[in-house]
Formats: C-alpha cells, structure tokens, sequence
C-alpha cells in the first residue's frame, strides 16, 4: 500500500491530447456506439430545453386565454419532452457505457497479455500488488470518468450558448437582465473552482502521506513497540492527521460557498426576473409564463458550471492512471522469439553452456564464465554452496533470463534462437517451492492444456505416486486447489509438480529440489517418483538429496559463480576439493539419518 | 454503535449549530415560493409595480442570506464529519500501536490498510453527507408538503400522486441495484485474485508456457465482468432519469390540473407558479433519500468492521500498578518458561522448560538450529510474547510488572529481520531517542562498522533509505539496526542473529568492537554462527525448544555434542569460503 502513495498519486494535467490519441484507438472498435451515444446528447437537451419554453406557452397562451384543448396540446407536447428526455438520457449513459466497459475490458486484456510476455527480471523488480493495481484500480478511474459524465463537458458548453440563444429570443431586456447574473456568477465559480482545485491536490497529496505512514508503521510495528516509541509515532501521525484534516477543512469550505452560490443564485434571479420584468408583465408585454421559463433556464445554466470543477478532478486521476497503464504497456518485451525462430528437428536434448557470464546487477557476475555439456539421457547433478549460482544457471536454460556473454545451446540451437514457446515445452521445470493454481487437481497437473485426457492425467499420477492421496481427496481429480494450494502439503505438492512433468513429457527435466523436510513414507514416495521422472531423460538436477547424487551420472561442483569440479561421486571424493567438503557439510548427515531409518525398519520388521 | 454515539457527541455543538441552519435554509427555501405566489398574485391582480418590487427585494435578500445560512449548514456539518475521520483515525492508529505482534500475524497488512482507508471514508460519509441528507430530506418533504397544502389540498394531492409510485420503485430498486454491485464486486475480486495468482505463479507459467491458456481464462473472467457490470450500468442508468422524468411529470400534473382549474376559475397562475417552485425543491431531497440510505447502511457495517480492530485486546500491556525500573542491578533470570505460541505455531516453536539466568555484566550465548526456537526465546524478553508459563524475571521481579515502556527501553533488542523506516539513515539511528548528539550517532556507527558504507553514500547519514531500506544491502540494513539499538545505550543487548546477512569477515570486526561495550552490558547473543558466541559466558544449545546442551565453548566442545558438531560444520564451510 506503501507504494501507492508518493509517485502514484500525483495529479497532473487533466488533458493531455497524447494520452487521449492512445485512449481513442481502444474505443475506435465502438466508435458507432460512441458516436450514437455522443449524438444523443443534444437530443436530450433539446428535450430538456423545450419544457420550460412548453411551460411558457402553456401559461402565457392557454391557460391565461382560458383554451383548455390548447393547454392539452402543450401537455401532450410537454410529455413527450419529458419521456423523449427520459429516455434519451437513459441511451447516452447505457451507451457511453457499454463503449466504456467494452473498450476497457480490451485495455485489461491488453495490459494483461503484454505482462505476459514480460521477462522474469520484470517481476523481480515490480511488486506483484502494484501490477494488479493497474489493471484494476487503474481501469476503474478510467471507467469514472465515463460514467461521472466527462463526455459531456463539451455538450454542456454548448447547450450555454442554446440557452442564451432561447433566452434572447424569448427577451432580450430579460436576457441582459439575467446575463448581469452571469458575469459575476462566472467569476466568483472560477475564484472557488480554483481554490476547490488547489485544495484537491493538497488533500491527496496528505491522504496519501498519511496512508503510506500508516502503512510502514504496521510493518514495523514491532521496532516501534521494541523502542516504545508509540507516543512519538503517535505525534507524527495526528501531525499527518491534522494537516488532512485542516486541507479538508477549507476544501469543505469552497465546496459549501460553491453550492450555496449557485442554489442561491437561482433565486436571486427570480427576484431580478421580478424587479424588471414585473412591469413588462404588469403592462402586459410579457407573460407570466416567460418569469417561470426565465428562472427555470438560468438554473440550467448554472449547474454545469458548479459541477465542471468535480469532472475536471475525474479528468485529472484518469489521466495519471491512463500515464500508468500506458507506461505499462510500453514497457519493452526483451526476451521474445526472434524473427526467424528456429525448431531443431528431431530434438536430440543435449545441452551446452559454453563460457556463460550472467549478472542481476552489474558488477555483480552471479555466473562466471560457466561451461559444461550434458549428453541426451544424461543426469547431472550441481552442487554448491548458497549462492554458487545454481539456481540461477537453470534458470537461464529455459530462457526467463538472457545472459550477457557466451552461449547456451539446447540441441544444438542457441536459445536465443530458438522459438520460445517451442524451447520451453521441450524443458520441464520443478522448482522448490512448488506453485498451485487455485481450481482443481487435474487443471494443476494439465495446466489448461485441454487436449490432455483425463487417461493421461491419471496415468501420470500414478506413475508419480500421487494417485495415493488424490483419491482420497473429495472428488478425486476434482478436487479444489485453494491459493498457493495451501491445503496441501509440502510433499503432496512435490508429488504433484512430478506428476505434472508427467502430463507433459518433457524431453529435458530441470530441477531444484526441494529442501524442506517430508516424514520418511513420503520421502520414499517422492524419491521413487524421482527416479521414474528422471528416467530416459535429460536432467539437470539441484541435488539437496543423497539418492539423487549418488545417481548422477556426473555431478558439477558450481563455486562462487565458477564450474570448479566436475566427475562422478567416487572421482570427486577420491579428489578430496570442494565436494568433498561439501559432502561432509550436506549430505553426510543425511546418510546418518537414513541409517538410522533403515536400523528403526530393521527392528519393526 | 456506541462508540460512534462518544464521537458525535464530541462534535454535538457543530452539528447543532449546523442542524440550526440548516432548519433556517429550508425555512428561506420554503418561504421563497410563497413571496413569488404573493408577487404573481399582484401581477395577475394588477397591483402596483412597487408591491412587486417589494416581494422582488425580498426574495432577493432571503436568496442571499439563504446560500450564506446554507453554506455555513454544509460547511459544518461536513466539517464534523471529518473531524471525527480524524479522531477515529487517531484513536485506531493509537490502538494499532498497542495490539501485540500475534495480532499482526493473524493479519494481512493490505487487509488492515483497506479497512482504515475504505471504511473511515464511509463512516465519514454517513456522518457528513449522510447526517445532512437525514435532516434535510425529511425536513424539505414536511415543510413543503403542509405549505403546498395550506395553499391548495385537492392540488397538493394531485402533484404527488406519483410519490408513492417513485418511493415504491425506487425502494425496489435499491434492492436489486445493491445485489448488483455486490456482484460486480465479487467479479472484479475474481479477476484480480486471478492476475494476482498470475503473477506470483509466472515462472511456472512461463516454465509450461501456459501464457495463452492464462489469458484466455483472463478474458472470460474479465467478460463476466463486463456482463455484470453492464447490468449495473443498466440499473443505474435507470435511476436518473426516472427520477428527472418523475419530476417533470408533476411539473405537468400541475400545469395541467392547475391550468384546467385556472380555466375554471377557482386557480389563480400564481398558485401554479409557487407549486411548480416547490416540486423544483422537493426534487433533490427525493433523490438524495435513497443515496442517504445507502450512505447509512455503508456507514454502520463499516463502523462495525473498525469496532473489531478497536475491540481487540492489547493483550500485552503494562500492568495497572506497574513498578518502575531502575536500571539492572542483578540480572534477567528464566525460571521454567514455557510458551506455545496461539492457535498455530506460525514458525514460533514451542518452549519448554527453559531455565538459565544472566546476571548483570555477563554474557549468554543461544545456538540451534533453523525452527529451534532460539529467536522466541529472545522475543520472550521484551514481552513481544508473553511465556505461556514459568516466568522471566528482572532483579528478581516478573517483568510483566514493570511498566512495558520502560521495560523495553532498558533492552536493547536488534531483530533478526531488519526494518528500517523510510526516511534518512540518521533519524533512523536515532530512532530511539529524542535527542541524539553527531559523537554518539558516530561511535554506534564505528562499532556496527557502518563508517564504511557511510562514506560511499552520496548523502552519508542524511541518506534516504528508501522504503523499508530497499536501498541498502541486507548486511547494510543489519548493520544499521544493530547502530539503532546502540544509540539507545541500553543496560541490557539482545543480539537475534542480527549479523546474519554480513560477511564473517566483517562479523568478526564487528564482535572485536562490541567486545568492549559488551563488557559493560547484559548481552544475550543468539547466532547462527558459533564464532558470534563462542566468548560468552554461558552458551545454551536449543534444540526443539529445549536447551540440550549448555556450558562454555571449551566444555562443549570436548563434549563431543551437537554443538561439537556445529563448530565442525561452520569450520568447513568457512574453510569452503576461503577456497
């Protein structure tokens, strides 16, 4: 929440033709909509502007010359306007809206699927909160300023100049009369609109400080407890508080003198309609009817310009959140199939790192100059300390990061060549900490894929060992998935991830095994799946587990960023180096627990 | 609700003076209609210009002070609502400050942000907009309804046959519209728990190339939203036109009923005229009616939601009669301490039989492993938990009864995850005091061997760390914290694995420096590291919340134990490091 608060919430101009330009291409495929909504506008106003002249010709003409078919004439016609405004005005909305939701909804799909395409370092960067917020919050101002009636800003305008047109011709000494209203009217709005505006900035400038305040403290709660500094956070705070506040105090204050003015204004128009037009109608130029028209015009002049300065707030958060979204969308996609992306067929699978270097940071390398091949079927195992670069150098197989110098080659194909789409369904990746979908088991293991059967999906699940606990779950395969598929555990969740590189068969296994701890039955279960998952492929395995690198056929020893041993199990403890170090301080005390298991199955059977 | 009662309360002079003019707006208001029928009267009459004239002045002057007298109604009673957003925001935020920590784990930060902002903002909606809705509405209807009457019953009647039809509708309508929005926003948690599931989930998503399938579950989801939204739109789109319609059609009962009975007579224009005047005023408070339901309902659960935040139990406090401290005289003992942490055990192993004392001027050294609850131990000290039984005492006393304050400002804890708030290095440093002179910010920043860092940064101590130290390093931000507990100068240092994230190399300067200070001071260590504690005096080995081992370095290390073990291992990996 923290983060909404400095740089997002800064309001800027409340036009800005580039940002509109950008809008206008998502509404180009509703213009027809649009337009129609557009056009019904001065329809309505004219339905709108006809009743108070009906009104004068009912008063004026039939009821003061006493014809009742006449006065039923101008009821009619009075009905009519009234349903022509009604309904009028119910299409312009419901059409403005339907461009809005329709043209937004395209904006979110867009937003979505360019985020999609991002590269991993992306996400590293942006917090997940701040990304949902664009395509959420973000689209939802831009839908306020539909639906608060933005589009009328220009019709309004032009319905002022209407008004004064009916008004002159109705009369013109009563027009001047009521246009003097107008230019004091005018400047004293302005004077408040102004203030109202400045007042506006000032408020979301201090909410925003106060949430972001409010924010950092409750997450460090409990360095403020620790000091028992609760007293002075407390004064920052009200400090915060107060200075809102005192901004809302006068913001209130405008908006209040703002209101009153216009609500008065049209009363003291009718006591200027009465002072020089009483004697008009006294003398009978005028009608009584033509006061009632005066007054009910001048108060539909005034009201768009009480409510412009509220639309030109709307105006300004659309565009800082269409700036947002639009920054958004043109954030570069760098890792992308190139032009003339190759498939290399038949994929053999082997796979070969050749002097890479890689770096998050600059002048920070996490890989150094790292070169190793892996034949087809082969399994290699790396082991290192923490930050070695392990993780790092299977991430860069798949391609979720491109390396600085060297080359990756997947059978015999630069990965930068590669199609992407194609290089990843070849590689299959485990992760250690394993991710679920939110929906049922079988979606999670075929991840949308509809074209896998439902014979396959069990088949692999079986295969993997995950059948056993599957099938006791609540409808089996249909079983719900909550988010993070928390109601699993850690080792229902490892069976799954094999299971699901089951489904789909990949020719390359890249895996990083999970470290966290599993009671001994499950364990059993996970390595046996292990083996069957790793069986006849290509795998290149983060080892955390004693069986998996005692069945490598060759192990790689990453150290600071640098490949320093390489060879079979025997072969590097026989060198007495770093593995043989590592070994000691890893796996060795695995070997002991697993003694002790096999001692413990002795004695139970 | 009774909390909202203390509020409006402290406020009852604004929203009376405010309810006062607001009673004097709609007198003017009403009264204003009646002076034009009075005026029009003459005219049809064929009075003298000057009796027009006068009705003219006066309208014109009850106009005037009318928007002054409704200004200022506004101004109050809107200002009063913000003034209790104000309070209400100081009272939860004064009460968030006292809630123990297990309440902030039970919660998710974005969850309590969004109730302090969305349901303040409501509550001040109701007591603002809403207040002044729920006087006006009523107000207006009654004021103007015993007015039209008294001028004409038949008439009166008339105008406001389609009343109940518009209450009846709009009553309906409230319903459906309500259901409807509800449902929107069902949708849209939908769609954006999807993109949130998205994200988090992108490298697998990436990993099976599942971008398209992704998206096109986006699209339908997002499509449902559309859906729902439309029909929203569609409802709300209704409302105000119905609501102008409805208000013209009276305008036209009026004109045309009153215009047949003109025609026969037993009307004057000027009746007419002041009734379309009133239906004019009637028309806002009519539609506003429903709003301000909706604004009181909106209020109500919200206050109810911000209730719970401000009735939950500051269970950790300082005791009614809470002895002062007077600095440490012997030492912190643990007498058979237990604690098992609330429901779950969120990371927080359970303790048992924890018994070990510290007198004051030596040093205690805790070591285990990942999860074996050396950390809680620690958290135990400055009651960021409270034992579940046994006691921890200070100079013989239970620490829960000292004051909390002063408990926790003569302990100098440094936690193993490091916050730094968002603001300069120096006022970070000098969280903990008031006053902090540039030799002492200078000599914590030695010892944490910070001095390094300082001078490549741009703005040395006047640097902005950035939100939660994003800025800074992980060893960095360690460091920082470690010179933020030293500022204080406590009489007693808890150390929570604080150095975890700085190289050994630096770790060992750094304990060199501490040495000297740690002589003077009450020091309970907890490390991963055995180099960290290797020189205290009593090192207590922990291993599912049970000590296993205690002695000193050379005693346990002959012993041949687990923390024989451990020394084995650390030696290797930094025998691994040197290579």
């Amino acid at each position: 929440m923290a983060e909404l608060s400095q740089q997002e919430e800064i309001l800027g101009k409340a036009y800005d033709i580039r940002l509109i330009q950008r809008l206008w291409k998502f509404i180009v495929p509703y213009k027809r909509l649009f337009w129609m909504a557009m056009l019904l506008l001065p329809l309505q106003q004219a339905f709108g502007l006809a009743q108070p002249y009906l009104m004068k010709i009912g008063i004026d003409q039939y009821i003061a010359g006493r014809d009742l078919k006449g006065l039923q004439g101008v009821g009619l016609l009075f009905l009519a306007a009234v349903v022509g405004e009604t309904v009028t005005l119910f299409f312009h909305y419901y059409f403005s809206m339907l461009v809005a939701q329709r043209c937004l909804a395209d904006l979110r799909v867009a937003v979505f699927s360019h985020v999609q395409k991002l590269p991993m370092s992306y996400f590293d960067r942006n917090p997940v909160g701040r990304l949902v917020t664009r395509m959420t919050t973000d689209v939802d101002v831009l839908q306020e300023m539909f639906s608060s009636g933005v589009m009328t800003l220009i019709s309004d305008f032009v319905m002022v100049f209407w008004i004064i047109g009916i008004m002159f011709y109705l009369h013109v000494e009563l027009a001047l009369v009521s246009l003097a209203l107008i230019p004091p009217m005018a400047v004293a709005i302005n004077f408040f609109r102004v203030k109202a505006r400045q007042t506006y900035r000032q408020i979301r400038e201090r909410i925003a400080r106060i949430n972001a305040y409010l924010a950092e403290a409750i997450s460090g709660m409990g360095v403020i407890q620790l000091f028992a500094r609760e007293e002075k956070s407390y004064r920052e705070f009200d400090k915060l508080n107060s200075d809102h506040r005192e901004a809302y105090h006068l913001s209130n204050l405008y908006e209040a003198s703002l209101y009153s003015m216009v609500e008065a204004a049209g009363s003291v128009s009718v006591a200027l309609l009465l002072w020089y037009g009483g004697g008009e109608v006294l003398h009978g130029v005028i009608g009584i009817g033509t006061l009632v028209a005066f007054k009910e015009y001048i108060n539909r002049f005034f009201v768009p310009l009480r409510d412009f300065s509220q639309k030109y707030a709307v105006m300004q958060s659309a565009m800082s959140s269409a700036e947002r979204i639009f920054q958004l969308l043109d954030t570069p996609v760098t890792i992308e199939s190139p032009k003339n992306a190759l498939i290399p067929k038949p994929f053999r699978g082997e796979v070969v790192f050749d002097n890479v270097w890689f770096h998050y940071k600059p002048d920070d390398p996490v890989l150094k100059g790292v070169s190793f091949r892996i034949e087809p079927g082969e399994k290699v195992a790396v082991v290192g300390a923490t930050g070695a670069g392990k993780t790092t150098t299977i991430k860069l197989l798949n391609r979720f990061y491109d390396i600085q110098k060297g080359y990756i080659k997947v059978s015999g194909v630069d990965v930068r060549e590669w199609d992407l789409q194609a290089l990843r369904q070849h590689i299959g990746v485990v992760l250690q900490d394993v991710f679920l979908f939110s929906g049922d088991v079988r979606a999670n293991l075929a991840l949308g894929d509809r074209s896998i059967s439902m014979d396959r999906i069990e088949k692999a699940a079986q295969f993997a060992n995950a059948d056993r606990f599957i099938q006791w779950l609540p409808g089996t395969f249909d079983a719900q998935v909550r988010e993070r598929g928390s109601n699993f555990s850690a080792g229902q969740r490892q069976l799954l991830s094999l299971a699901r590189v089951l489904v789909f068969q990949p020719e390359i296994l890249v895996m990083d095994e999970a470290t966290s701890s599993v009671d001994t039955e499950t364990e059993l279960l996970i390595q046996d799946a292990l083996d069957k998952v790793m069986k006849d492929r290509t795998c290149l395995v983060i080892a955390h587990r004693l069986s998996t690198i005692r069945n490598a056929d060759r192990i790689i020893v990453l150290h600071h960023g640098v490949v320093r041993e390489m060879g079979s199990h025997a072969e590097l403890m026989e060198k007495r180096g770093i593995y043989y170090r590592l070994y000691q301080l890893q796996y060795e005390r695995e070997e002991l627990k697993l003694a002790t298991y096999d001692a413990a199955a002795k004695i139970h059977d | 609700m009774g909390r909202l009662k203390t509020y409006l309360w402290r406020y009852w002079r604004r929203y009376l003076v405010g309810g006062i003019c607001l009673l004097a707006t709609a007198t003017l208001v009403m009264w204003i209609p009646w002076w034009i029928r009075d005026a029009v009267r003459i005219i049809e009459n064929g009075g003298a210009l000057r009796d027009i004239r006068f009705y003219a002045a006066l309208i014109g002057a009850a106009a005037v002070v009318q928007g002054v007298v409704r200004a200022c109604s506004r101004a109050l009673i809107f200002n009063a609502g913000r003034d209790v957003e104000y309070d209400l925001r100081n009272d939860l935020f004064a009460h968030l400050q006292k809630l123990p920590l297990s309440f902030y784990h039970s919660q998710r930060t974005g969850d309590l942000m969004s109730r302090v902002i969305n349901d303040i903002s409501a509550v001040r909606m109701m007591l603002g907009p809403g207040v002044l809705n729920f006087v006006n509405a009523p107000l207006y209807l009654v004021y103007a309804l015993v007015l039209m009457l008294s001028m004409d019953v038949r008439m009166t009647l008339a105008a406001l046959a389609p009343f109940p039809l518009l209450i009846f509708a709009v009553a309906k309508f409230r319903g459906r519209i309500l259901k409807s929005s509800l449902e929107v926003q069902q949708q849209m948690s939908a769609l954006s728990s999807h993109v949130q599931e998205n994200l988090s989930g992108m490298h697998v998503v990436k990993a099976y190339t599942q971008e398209g399938f992704q998206t096109r579950q986006f699209i339908a989801l997002n499509e449902d939203f559309q859906a729902k939204s439309l029909e929203l739109a569609r409802m709300r789109g209704i409302i105000t036109p119905v609501m102008q319609g409805f208000n013209a059609l009276t305008v036209l009962i009026v004109l045309w009923y009153g215009g047949i009975r003109v025609i026969r007579g037993d009307l004057l224009v000027a009746d007419i005229v002041a009734f379309v005047a009133y239906l004019n005023v009637l028309a806002w408070p009519t539609a506003a009616f429903g709003w301000m339901l909706s604004l009181v309902e909106r209020g109500r659960a919200a206050m109810k939601r911000l209730e719970e935040i401000l009735k939950a139990e500051p269970e950790i406090a300082s005791s009614e009669k809470s002895l002062p401290v007077r600095g440490l005289k012997q030492g912190i003992e643990f007498r058979d301490v237990s604690f098992v942490y609330g429901r779950q055990n969120n990371g927080h192993p359970t303790l048992e039989a924890i018994n070990f004392s510290l007198p004051v001027g030596r040093s205690v050294g805790l070591v285990g492993r990942i999860g074996s609850g050396k950390s809680t131990v620690a958290q135990l000290v400055p009651r960021l938990f409270d034992v579940s039984s046994g006691e921890i005492l200070m100079d013989g006393q239970d620490i829960r009864k000292f004051s909390l304050r002063e408990l926790r400002r003569t302990l100098g804890y440094v936690p193993q995850d490091p916050f730094l708030f968002s603001t300069s290095l120096r006022r970070n440093l000098a969280f903990g005091r008031d006053e902090v002179s540039d030799e002492e910010l200078a000599r914590a920043v030695r010892i944490a061997k910070l001095d390094r860092d300082l001078e490549i940064f741009p703005q040395g101590v006047n640097t902005i760390v950035g939100e939660r130290g994003v800025t800074l390093s992980g060893g960095q931000k360690q460091r920082a914290t470690l010179a933020r507990a030293l500022v204080m100068d406590p009489p007693v240092l808890i150390l929570d694995d604080c150095l975890s994230s700085v190289d050994a190399q630096t770790e060992a300067e750094i304990l060199q420096g501490l040495r000297a200070i740690l002589k003077e001071k009450t020091c309970l260590i907890i490390s991963h590291r055995i180099s960290a504690v290797k020189e205290a005096d009593e090192i207590l080995v922990l291993d599912e919340g049970k000590i296993i081992e205690r002695g000193t370095h050379e005693e346990l290390v002959n012993r041949g134990g687990v923390y024989a073990d451990l020394y084995q291992q650390q030696q290797l990996s930094e025998e691994l490091e040197q290579i």
